[in-house]
């Protein structure tokens, strides 16, 4: 029986793998995304002197793909995109959050908020408040803010410590803290799009799926060789 | 079965994205319309194994865990203010603004409104009125007896009688901005109503703060950029195949599943 139950870790390792996929060919638009890949690894059990070692294989880690998506041009003023690495910063009801998706817009009091309305930070942590007045606001390549011409602040670009854990609404939370990236690239009027590659993907969701095939195909076979088995011991 | 849902959400995501498109190139003669993208943003995830969470008595952390995504919402239908080109009418009450400034409008119920859209007639009384009937807000009134109307850049509005020879200021035309224009909520009919995410209007006159100078004889066009919505669409349109075949993936993989005896 210990076959089946090697395979049974497998299969709903690989139905999760599924879902990764799936959860990435469906963020495919969404703005700063980045694609989610899985790691099996090798689980050994019952490795004793004399018996088999079994092996199951499962699931245990995501990794990131942390690689820039393409830079989708779109002129809106407040549409930044990071060239590079770090993430813009937010400060959330729930603390600090970090950004890739840059299509920002300004609230009612002149800040510039994100989509869900939280205020993106500057290089010391406080919000970036344009004035009501301004007529054309630049954002120079080191994130420096200009309004008419005139130096204003600038948007601030962070690194987390460690690794960052997804949070939903594009949003990344760095539970160890972050800092400000040295080199900042920011480029204005543009916004980073998902990096998923939907080839790849694709790819490994037939894979995924044929393997888990495989598995049901053998899981079957298993039933009826037990089967026809139990069947001879009791006619023997 | 969460690879189903994940799918589907990702569906009625390009769904979404194929309506807003739809109407950006339905809009694209639309004087002044300004195009909506769909922002989308990913949901929430399932902490299957939160990454940091220690591994050993030593003290050895996972590195990235488990963190299963549960597929795509839409964040946001943004709208995108932008000067439209200005084309030619010669009308003397067709007015462009080349700015971010907006007209103001006042509905029937009294309610103020907003719009880029600069074509204005006269009503029986000689008001000037957008084509739906509704006044301008500054109350310009042009008497019988005009023969020509001239509008300055900085709004001073001229009427030059039948039986004078230089022109009379009868009023002039002001115009409103926005903090936040993306915040405006759309009335349909070129109109937009001021919210609490736009912030309050403040009324200048044309050529200050960025407000923009009018321009007579002209209309802004739409902004619509239509070669950017064709690929737009071709993008959703493929977007929304790739959930489908996604989520006919899962359903087999399901099926295999309910196959085991």
């Amino acid at each position: 029986m210990d076959n089946s139950i090697a395979l049974l870790s497998r299969q709903s390792g690989l139905l999760e793998a599924a879902q990764v996929i799936s959860n990435n060919i469906a963020n495919a638009s969404t703005p700063g995304y980045k694609a989610e890949g899985t790691i099996f690894s090798e689980h050994v059990a019952a490795a004793g002197s004399n018996n088999p070692s079994l092996s199951m294989g499962h699931l245990t880690a995501h990794s990131t793909d942390f690689t820039s998506g393409s830079l989708k041009k779109t002129d809106a003023p407040f549409d930044l995109a990071i060239d590079g690495a770090g993430f813009f910063k937010l400060n959330t009801a729930e603390g600090p959050r970090l950004t890739r998706a840059g299509a920002f817009s300004l609230d009612a009091e002149g800040m510039l908020v994100d989509m869900s309305g939280n205020p993106v930070v500057d290089e010391g942590g406080s919000a970036v408040e344009i004035p009501p007045d301004a007529s054309t606001v630049s954002v120079a390549r080191d994130g420096t803010i200009s309004v008419d011409g005139e130096l204003f602040g600038n948007i601030g670009v962070f690194e987390p410590v460690g690794e960052p854990v997804r949070a939903g609404n594009n949003y990344w939370e760095a539970p160890e803290g972050d800092r400000p990236v040295e080199t900042v690239s920011v480029l204005q009027g543009f916004v980073e799009q998902s990096n998923v590659s939907p080839v790849a993907e694709f790819a490994n969701l037939i894979m995924a799926q044929r393997l888990f095939e495989a598995g049901q195909t053998l899981t079957e076979q298993e039933h009826s060789r037990l089967t026809s088995l139990v069947e001879a011991i009791r006619q023997g | 079965m969460d690879a189903l849902r994940t799918a589907a959400s990702g569906m009625a995501a390009q769904q979404t994205r194929v309506d807003v498109i739809a109407n950006n190139i339905a809009n694209m003669s639309t004087t002044a319309y300004a195009p909506r993208t769909a922002v989308f943003a990913d949901l929430i995830y399932r902490q299957e194994v939160a990454p940091g969470a220690i591994s050993s008595t030593t003290g050895t952390v996972v590195p990235t865990g488990i963190q299963l995504g549960l597929g795509v919402r839409t964040a946001a239908v943004s709208m995108d203010i932008q000067q439209g080109s200005l084309e030619l009418t010669g009308q003397d009450l067709d007015l462009a603004v080349e700015g971010k400034g907006f007209f103001e409008i006042e509905l029937p119920s009294g309610e103020r409104a907003f719009t880029r859209d600069g074509k204005f007639e006269l009503d029986p009384d000689g008001q000037m009125v957008t084509p739906a009937g509704f006044a301008l807000a500054d109350g310009i009134t042009v008497p019988n007896d005009v023969r020509q109307v001239e509008i300055s850049a900085d709004g001073e509005v001229y009427a030059y009688f039948n039986d004078a020879v230089d022109g009379q200021s009868i009023g002039n035309i002001t115009l409103v901005s926005f903090v936040n224009q993306k915040g405006l909520e759309a009335l349909g009919g070129n109109l937009y109503r001021q919210t609490t995410a736009s912030g309050e209007p403040t009324t200048g006159q044309p050529g200050q703060d960025g407000l923009g100078f009018v321009q007579q004889g002209y209309l802004e066009a739409s902004s619509v950029n239509v070669v950017g919505e064709i690929s737009e669409l071709i993008e959703a349109q493929r977007g929304y195949e790739m959930n489908s075949k996604v989520l006919s993936a899962a359903d087999e993989m399901y099926s295999a599943a309910t196959r085991i005896r």
